[in-house]
């Protein structure tokens, strides 16, 4: 029976899961490392480990450790496999729409379970593989996204400004309302173009797309482009002065004004309710 | 033996090149015999894609033309060295004095340009390399003029040094299209233009071809390109990505290309001879190929290089991929579902053709644009109303009507393409579907000159063809109007597609058109094209540049005929608070019919 070298994330769901497919290939040897992530340093410690297979969940970390692996053993790898029968794999390409049969031949073998396609299996005992700090980049401290803020994609409200706000400085009632509201700003790619805003706030088919509860338009005219950004959104509330603009055709609720009163007023009314 | 030698030299590097280009990948035999034969005539033989730009035209075609007819002359000198003497007929002489005189005064133009004038297309082209040949064919004829009017046998000897020379040298210089032009214009397309070769999934692995990674993947046409290139830049000028500041120049691509096929390097064309991003930069809009003396399809590169890049190493811009997801999930660019397709036609009572129903005379394919933008919906909505008004029997396919694959396939996608190909084409051919007319320009393109490859074969007529065909059978009968109208040709229907008189036709009728300086075949892309619609532009972004264009022209109304140069000018327009309406043909010409 052939060796299988797994390499798990404590309280990882996707590691037991590439637990399940390792089983099937051999004698697995979970192993998993402490400290801070350090691809190079890691992936040398797996490499110098004994093994028929080397395995990892099809995570981000789990994709880019074994790739460092399989590139300082000079062995193929297979990411994203869901099934493995003797030499030939299958593997998922292009974001989940392909299923790609190819032939595995390395020696060991270097693979990861793509995620969600097998059960977990129940926990095994794991080794902690001691690794040396080889002075290769590490991980010092994660920082969120949105330091401070909330993040686009996962706001609750998202409150967003166009080309009708005029100028960055204006963005001041926008970013008013979205802190009285506990939401994030966004904006329009004419926005970002035109460098108000960074293209991090950008909503729409090649910013972010976004799953708030609420989005609020604000002197944005609804490209289709910026729509398919801001469908996710359960409800759409927007502010214009051109009662023609295709923002209103995806709307839930239309507020047809400037921006420039209409919002004020909103952040003043909330103040008044909330008696602060 | 000064023969033997220059001979000797010229045949080991032209061995050496036909090598190169036998090493490419077969392309599909060229047939139309007729077609190719016409091309030789205007585009080598009568300079035609030169002779788009005057002065520089007229400089090259007295040098070719003056070639030709001095050809002759070296038999003449060569006889005349070895001490025989052959009188030619007076009438020749003089022809060849003529034309030497006009060659003379093709090289000191050539000159003049180079160093007074300057122009900004010879950026990045090797400006040394182009004095030396000039220098060369300024002393073979003064040689020749020296030899028949100051006579000696000296002077047909330094006749045919120079000449020997000039034929050693040729083949290592870019001045190699002497012999390769004529063959790179018979191998160009003749017709359908605006089509992409398809790639073949259905052969053995070893003859699969993913667009291409390294030299060895080019095609021989692709090969022969690079060695046609004289880096005369007409089409860096005629690009819009260049002229808006971009990496693209589509000259240094073909230069970055051929000189990694001369260093026979197996390193990726992408990020050594071709920067990453300059592949991205392109709007595949073809004012380049229009633009190029010696048919150069600077298009079929940058396709080849994307499609190894997104299909093989699944690199391309970030922002790209939520369309490629959507058109591949949701049949549309925007990820809408398709049960919305036909709701723009709901209220206009439009037939929606249901599996076994019998073929309209018209399918309407409407195009995502059309269907799911509002702004591009108008459009839509005025052709469907003005084919009702003129009593044409048409219907949509609705629901079952589905993202043709054009932006999957100019990103390099050619998986996604031909899925919706064949999807498309099983649809179209049940229904018995003869005749199409298209809203949108790369719909046309692809219902038009693709998909006869994967089985469908249609007549594609855009709107304004159609439109203008019942205003002039009087079956839509447009009042006379006084505003003033700018067109926008769209790069797939006038350039690609050759559709340029019948929107002016109805413009003509409906209002009073002035021009843009960059009209009909020479026109300037909105930007959108080659999938970049979904795609984000750096530095001036070339709608604004377009809609600046459109506003000098005092027009009061900027006229399009697709969706996306609709969406792309519009915004345009307001972000340069231009004061200028922005509407399809057919939008106008309902109004006229109020």
């Amino acid at each position: 029976m052939s060796t299988v070298l797994l390499f798990v994330e404590p309280d990882d769901e996707l590691s037991l899961q590439a637990l399940t497919l390792a089983q099937r290939l051999g004698d697995v040897r979970a192993v998993s490392i402490e400290g801070a992530y350090q691809p190079s340093a890691w992936a040398a410690a797996l490499s110098a480990e004994p093994a028929d297979a080397i395995v990892a969940a099809g995570s981000d970390r789990g994709n880019e450790l074994l790739a460092h692996v399989a590139a300082r053993l000079d062995q193929p790898f297979a990411a994203n496999v869901t099934a493995i029968d003797g030499e030939v794999v299958t593997r998922i390409r292009w974001g989940g729409s392909l299923l790609e049969e190819a032939r595995l031949r390395g020696a060991p073998k270097v693979l990861t379970v793509a995620p969600h396609t097998q059960p977990a299996a129940a926990a095994i005992a794991t080794e902690t593989l001691a690794v040396p700090d080889d002075g290769s980049p590490r991980v010092l401290e994660t920082v969120s996204e949105a330091a401070g803020g909330v993040s686009l994609r996962d706001a609750k409200v998202v409150v967003s400004g166009g080309r009708g706000v005029g100028s960055s400085e204006s963005f001041d009632i926008i970013e008013e309302l979205a802190g009285l509201l506990g939401g994030a700003v966004g904006c329009s790619r004419v926005v970002t173009s035109a460098g108000w805003r960074p293209h991090t706030d950008q909503v729409g088919q090649t910013g972010t797309k976004i799953s708030a509860d609420l989005y609020v338009a604000c002197g944005i005219s609804g490209a289709t482009q910026h729509i398919a950004g801001a469908k996710g959104a359960k409800k759409i509330l927007a502010i214009n002065t051109d009662p023609e603009a295709p923002i209103f055709a995806s709307a839930d609720y239309a507020v047809i004004g400037d921006l420039h009163e209409v919002v004020p007023a909103i952040s003043a009314e909330l103040r008044k309710v909330r008696g602060s | 033996m000064l023969a033997v030698v220059a001979g000797g030299l010229f045949a080991r590097r032209a061995l050496f090149l036909t090598r190169l280009v036998r090493r490419g990948k077969p392309n599909a035999q060229p047939a139309d015999v007729p077609l190719r034969v016409r091309n030789e005539v205007e585009i080598v033989l009568g300079q035609r894609k030169l002779l788009q730009r005057l002065v520089p035209g007229l400089m090259h075609a007295f040098i070719f033309w003056g070639f030709i007819v001095l050809f002759p002359t070296i038999v003449l000198a060569a006889i005349d060295v070895a001490g025989g003497h052959v009188t030619p007929w007076e009438w020749y002489r003089i022809l060849t004095d003529v034309f030497a005189c006009l060659v003379l005064a093709g090289v000191v133009t050539a000159f003049f340009i180079r160093k007074v004038l300057r122009p900004a297309r010879f950026e990045g082209s090797h400006l040394g390399e182009a004095d030396l040949i000039l220098t060369l064919i300024a002393l073979v004829v003064i040689t020749l003029l020296l030899w028949h009017h100051v006579g000696g046998v000296g002077f047909a000897w330094a006749h045919l040094v120079v000449i020997a020379a000039f034929l050693a040298y040729l083949p290592h210089s870019k001045h190699l299209h002497i012999a390769t032009a004529a063959v790179n214009v018979w191998l160009a397309r003749t017709r359908r233009r605006g089509r992409l070769e398809p790639l073949r999934f259905d052969v053995p692995d070893d003859q699969m071809r993913f667009g291409a990674a390294t030299i060895f993947d080019l095609t021989r046409k692709e090969v022969l390109d690079g060695f046609s290139c004289t880096e005369c830049g007409r089409c860096q000028d005629a690009c819009p990505a260049y002229a808006t500041g971009k990496i693209l120049s589509p000259k240094l691509l073909i230069m970055g290309i051929r000189d990694q096929v001369f260093a026979q390097s197996d390193a990726p064309i992408v990020g050594n001879g071709v920067p990453e991003q300059s592949i991205w930069d392109c709007v595949t809009c073809g004012a380049c190929v229009e633009a190029c003396p010696v048919s150069i399809e600077h298009i079929d590169h940058i396709v080849d290089l994307r499609r190894s890049r997104v299909m093989v190493d699944s690199a391309f811009p970030k922002e790209a991929e939520p369309m490629l997801r959507d058109v591949e999930r949701a049949a549309n660019p925007w990820g809408k579902p398709q049960t919305e397709r036909a709701a723009w036609a709901e209220s206009l009572g439009v037939r929606v053709l249901e599996p076994g129903d019998p073929a309209p005379e018209y399918l309407y394919w409407v195009g995502c644009a059309a269907s799911f933008d509002e702004r591009a919906k108008k459009s839509a909505e005025s052709t469907a109303k003005l084919l009702q008004r003129a009593g044409v029997d048409f219907a949509i396919l609705g629901p079952r009507e589905a993202c043709t694959g054009d932006p999957a396939r100019r990103m390099g996608n050619e998986y996604v393409f031909q899925a919706y190909a064949e999807q498309n084409v099983s649809t179209l051919n049940e229904q018995g579907v003869t005749k199409i007319v298209a809203s949108c320009p790369h719909c046309l393109n692809t219902l038009a000159n693709e998909y006869g490859d994967f089985g469908g074969s249609y007549e594609v007529l855009h709107h304004t063809e159609l439109l203008a065909e019942l205003v002039d059978d009087g079956r839509l009968q447009p009042a006379a109007g006084t505003q003033s109208i700018t067109y926008h040709d769209s790069c797939y229907l006038a350039r690609h597609n050759d559709v340029r008189v019948q929107p002016r036709k109805l413009l003509n009728v409906i209002g009073q058109p002035v021009e843009m300086k960059r009209s009909g075949k020479k026109t300037f892309c909105c930007g959108a094209g080659g999938a970049h619609m979904w795609m984000e532009e750096t530095g001036t972004q070339i709608n604004i540049e377009r809609a600046n264009e459109a506003a000098a022209t005092g027009a009061e109304t900027l006229a399009v005929a697709c969706p996306f140069c609709t969406v792309m000018l519009d915004d345009g327009v307001r972000e340069t608070g231009a004061e200028l309406r922005v509407a399809d043909v057919s939008t106008l010409l309902a109004e006229s019919l109020e």
